[in-house]
């Protein structure tokens, strides 16, 4: 019975199929809204209102040729992408949607849990990187040159300010915090710099604009992905989308107050927080432009990482005057 | 330099209608110069051949079929009409023999049905004041 | 460590093939290496088999977005060589259409340089206004792109009053949107970010590279064909020329950008004040035998071309030197110790047409310097005999 329901769990839900589905779902509102924002119609005419449209993206590219270059190595090659889905999906177990239980730790919810999370989402951009330098070809490297630089521009940011909010409620572990939270909620607003900080390292993290200069469409041709097409590209496709959700959900989890009540309720919690945050990525897609390796660092240093650490102070300030 | 200088602008867009047209669904309107693609008014033309001289891609001919009953043949080969409307201009009878409709779906399958063909007797040239009445024995398909 | 790296001839940052080798050290460009001649269509060939009439609609097929401005250098260079003079009513409604055409290839410029640092948004935006220019020209000559409204001896097609007032209307709307968008560009953070201080032109070296268009005055050379050599009715008309001393690629688009609203009060005067009168003359069948030289400003920059003609009804020879052409030195200067993530939008600043620049190549011996042309066979059976004594390379490494 317990094989039963795991096995349920990690093929069912909250596993491979929920995440296929919602996933794709959250890559169609997110077109949708961006295509609304510039005053175009965006996917229309595929099932109603276009919410099949990634679907059948991925069904196309799943029937394409799949081209491996003549010196690439092979299996890392082909075995990347599979890393990749594996590790955002393993992320998305660990976020407190409805199967745990507060009292005691259980193998998907334990104290130092935000630690293994923000870890295991650091595992996409090394898949990027080695993505990159398997293909062998003078694009892709200039690509993951590109991935890892800025990996050192964002992460600090991202790791400080999703700390505070766990400094505050005092506990590594997602459900507790997100129960602090819940309990108190007029605590969430002193986190609102830190909530605008960790917005924008999220968007560096998925590479989208304006961050998404390591696959710059019109100078490196695809950058990490030039050489992938056919059913890796699917997977690397599903896998961005995958790690839009576990992102999201992340930051919902930690500076939005949760998921709380149970099965139904905490689930629709989860779909109305991630589509807020969804919505504010596209917005920040849409209403700037790319800016290069050298800018994206030097903003980051220069801006972000003093607003989180900003936030980091102001949180530890206001615990000793909470207690 | 102002943050986020667009975003008003963008917000607003949420709310309004797209700029898109959802052709095939809703199709725009061409206006009443359009040039489309160029058809004859067989009962007009005086078979000079000013069009087939003045057109720049070639796409008109005209063939005898029987020189003693005056009979010719147009062919408009519309693949490779380049919708200039030259022919329109060049031909001299009042009213044109030649002119331009407002269709522009035209795509075919294959290059061959995309020609058509008139088979007429000539028309006698008139003075300008009658101009405009077929002549009597003219006959066509 | 350098290494080489192509763009193109195939490349998204491209619209049209052209090949550009870069030598890169990191991220930063050393050399550039421009090759042409992938768009080549042998145009000028086959001017020499059409009529004069036939012609303007040959010379208008040699670029889309600027198709009336070589359609208008040859019609004005041929009435030249026929000594035909067209009535005032034509000469306006040419050059009205002439200017709407820069406003639509100044509008889509915009969006590209856009598109090119990322910002789609502006793209859009852009292009929906550009939407409103192509309705106007459909409604005046009969189709969006190849307007077809010259011939020799005037324009074919008169525009009546309800035409006009539609005109005058849409002109609010426009001059609107440009400023909202001069205010964007000038203002978005990340968007200036990609494009000030990038593509550096100094007004030296535009001056030395005979740079022309707005690529040259964005280097504060006011260099403009319609006031230094008026054709037309130029003369008459009343604007300034753009320029902009920044010499970047913003400066170019701060000078495109004023160009658009100079256009709209051309544009203004020219309805308000229309004359009255025929719009087209006769034109005679043959030229007698002379040649002419003529110059036009297309949106690009200034576009010449020579005609010969020996007195038949067609013309001996046609050359056309599009601006394009003139870019490209400027442009490898422009490219040099840059970055590689600044190269679309150097590139796509010179506003390349690279179909208008495509034309016959010279052989020139090194060593001799002497000029001959060669036969497409005789040049397919020599590197075929040159690739039949080298033996395959496995695992060649690029470039050969």
């Amino acid at each position: 019975m317990a094989t039963l329901k795991t096995l349920l769990y990690i093929f069912v839900y909250p596993g491979l199929v929920f995440l296929f589905v919602y996933s794709t779902f959250c890559e169609w509102f997110d077109r949708k809204v961006y295509a609304r924002l510039q005053n175009r119609m965006g996917p229309t005419h595929t099932g109603r209102w276009g919410i099949l449209q990634p679907v059948a993206d991925f069904i196309k590219l799943l029937a394409k040729e799949d081209i491996v270059p003549e010196r690439a190595d092979k299996t890392l090659f082909t075995l990347i992408p599979v890393f990749g889905i594996a590790a955002v999906a393993t992320a998305m177990m660990l976020l407190p949607v409805w199967h745990y239980d507060l009292a005691q730790p259980s193998a998907n919810s334990f104290s130092g849990d935000i630690i293994v999370l923000l870890y295991i989402l650091t595992l996409p951009t090394l898949v990027f990187f080695l993505a990159a330098w398997s293909s062998t070809s003078y694009f892709s490297t200039i690509g993951g040159a590109r991935v890892l630089t800025m990996l050192f521009g964002y992460e600090v940011p991202l790791f400080l300010t999703v700390l505070s909010p766990a400094i505050m409620a005092g506990s590594w572990r997602l459900a507790e915090i997100a129960s602090f939270f819940q309990h108190k909620p007029l605590l969430l607003l002193p986190n609102i710099i830190g909530f605008i900080v960790s917005v924008i390292c999220l968007q560096a993290k998925l590479e989208r604009t304006p961050f998404d200069i390591p696959h710059a469409e019109t100078e490196i041709v695809g950058g990490t992905f030039t050489e992938y097409s056919g059913k890796k590209l699917a997977l690397f496709r599903l896998m961005t989308d995958i790690e839009m959700v576990a992102g999201s959900g992340l930051i919902a989890t930690v500076f939005l107050g949760g998921f709380p009540g149970g099965v139904i309720l905490g689930f629709i919690y989860f779909v109305i927080k991630t589509l807020f945050i969804i919505f504010l990525l596209s917005l920040i897609r849409a209403l700037t432009s790319r800016i290069r390796i050298d800018q994206v660092i030097n903003f980051s240093w220069k801006y972000l990482a003093p607003l989180a650490v900003l936030q980091l102070l102001i949180t530890i300030v206001l615990k000793g005057f909470v207690r | 330099m102002r943050v986020a200088a667009f975003l008003p602008e963008i917000l607003r867009h949420l709310f309004k209608k797209p700029a898109t047209v959802d052709y095939p669904f809703e199709k725009l309107e061409v206006p009443k110069d359009f040039r489309g693609t160029p058809f004859l008014h067989p009962e007009l033309c005086i078979v000079c051949r000013a069009c087939v001289r003045d057109c720049p891609a070639e796409a008109i001919d005209i063939l005898t079929v029987s020189e003693g009953d005056k009979r010719f043949k147009m062919v408009i080969h519309n693949d490779r009409c380049i919708h200039c409307a030259q022919c329109v201009e060049s031909c001299p009878t009042t009213p044109k023999a030649l002119e331009m409709d407002h269709l522009f779906e035209i795509a075919a399958f294959s290059r061959w049905d995309l020609k058509k063909e008139w088979d007429y007797v000539k028309a006698q040239v008139k003075p300008k004041a009658a101009a405009g009445t077929p002549p009597a024995e003219a006959k066509s398909t | 460590m350098k290494f080489t790296v192509p763009i193109g001839p195939q490349h998204p940052a491209l619209k049209e093939p052209i090949s550009l080798r870069m030598t890169l050290e990191g991220e930063v460009i050393r050399d550039v290496d421009i090759r042409l001649g992938y768009n080549h269509r042998g145009l000028e060939k086959l001017a020499e088999e059409k009529t004069w009439l036939q012609n303007i609609y040959l010379t208008e097929r040699i670029c889309g977005i600027c198709s009336h401005s070589h359609s208008t250098c040859y019609t004005q260079g041929v009435e030249k060589l026929m000594d035909v003079e067209p009535p005032k009513r034509g000469i306006y409604l040419r050059f009205l259409v002439a200017e709407l055409e820069r406003v639509h290839s100044h509008l889509l410029w915009l969006g590209v340089a856009g598109h090119e640092a990322g910002f789609d948004t502006f793209f859009m935006y852009t292009w929906r206004d550009r939407e409103v220019v192509m309705d106007i020209l459909e409604m005046v000559s009969g189709n969006r792109v190849h307007y077809a409204i010259n011939t020799l001896g005037g324009v074919r097609r008169d525009i009546d009053d309800l035409q006009k007032k539609k005109i005058l209307d849409s002109l609010g709307l426009l001059r609107r949107r440009t400023e909202y968008y001069l205010k964007i560009g000038a203002n978005e953070p990340s968007f200036v970010a990609r494009i000030a201080g990038v593509g550096r032109l100094s007004k030296e070296d535009a001056l030395a590279l005979c740079a022309v268009g707005p690529t040259a005055r964005a280097s504060d050379i006011p260099q403009d064909v319609r006031k230094d050599d008026p054709y037309g009715m130029y003369a008459e008309v009343p604007f300034e020329v753009a320029t902009a001393t920044t010499c970047d690629v913003l400066g170019r688009v701060v000078v495109r950008v004023k160009e658009l609203m100079q256009s709209y009060n051309i544009i203004e005067f020219l309805l308000k004040n229309l004359p009255d009168g025929p719009v087209a003359v006769r034109a005679p069948r043959r030229a007698k035998p002379n040649e002419v030289v003529s110059r036009y400003e297309a949106p690009r920059g200034e576009n010449i071309h020579y005609i010969k003609s020996n007195g038949t009804d067609k013309p001996e020879r046609l050359k056309v030197r599009a601006p394009t052409l003139a870019n490209y030195p400027a442009t490898v200067v422009m490219l040099k110790n840059g970055f590689i993530a600044d190269i679309p939008l150097i590139f796509a600043a010179i506003d390349p047409c690279i179909c208008c620049a495509e034309r016959a190549v010279t052989l020139v011996d090194g060593r001799s310097g002497q000029e001959k042309t060669v036969l497409m066979s005789e040049l397919r059976r020599q590197a075929q005999e040159r690739w039949k004594k080298v033996p395959p390379k496995k695992d060649a490494a690029w470039p050969l």
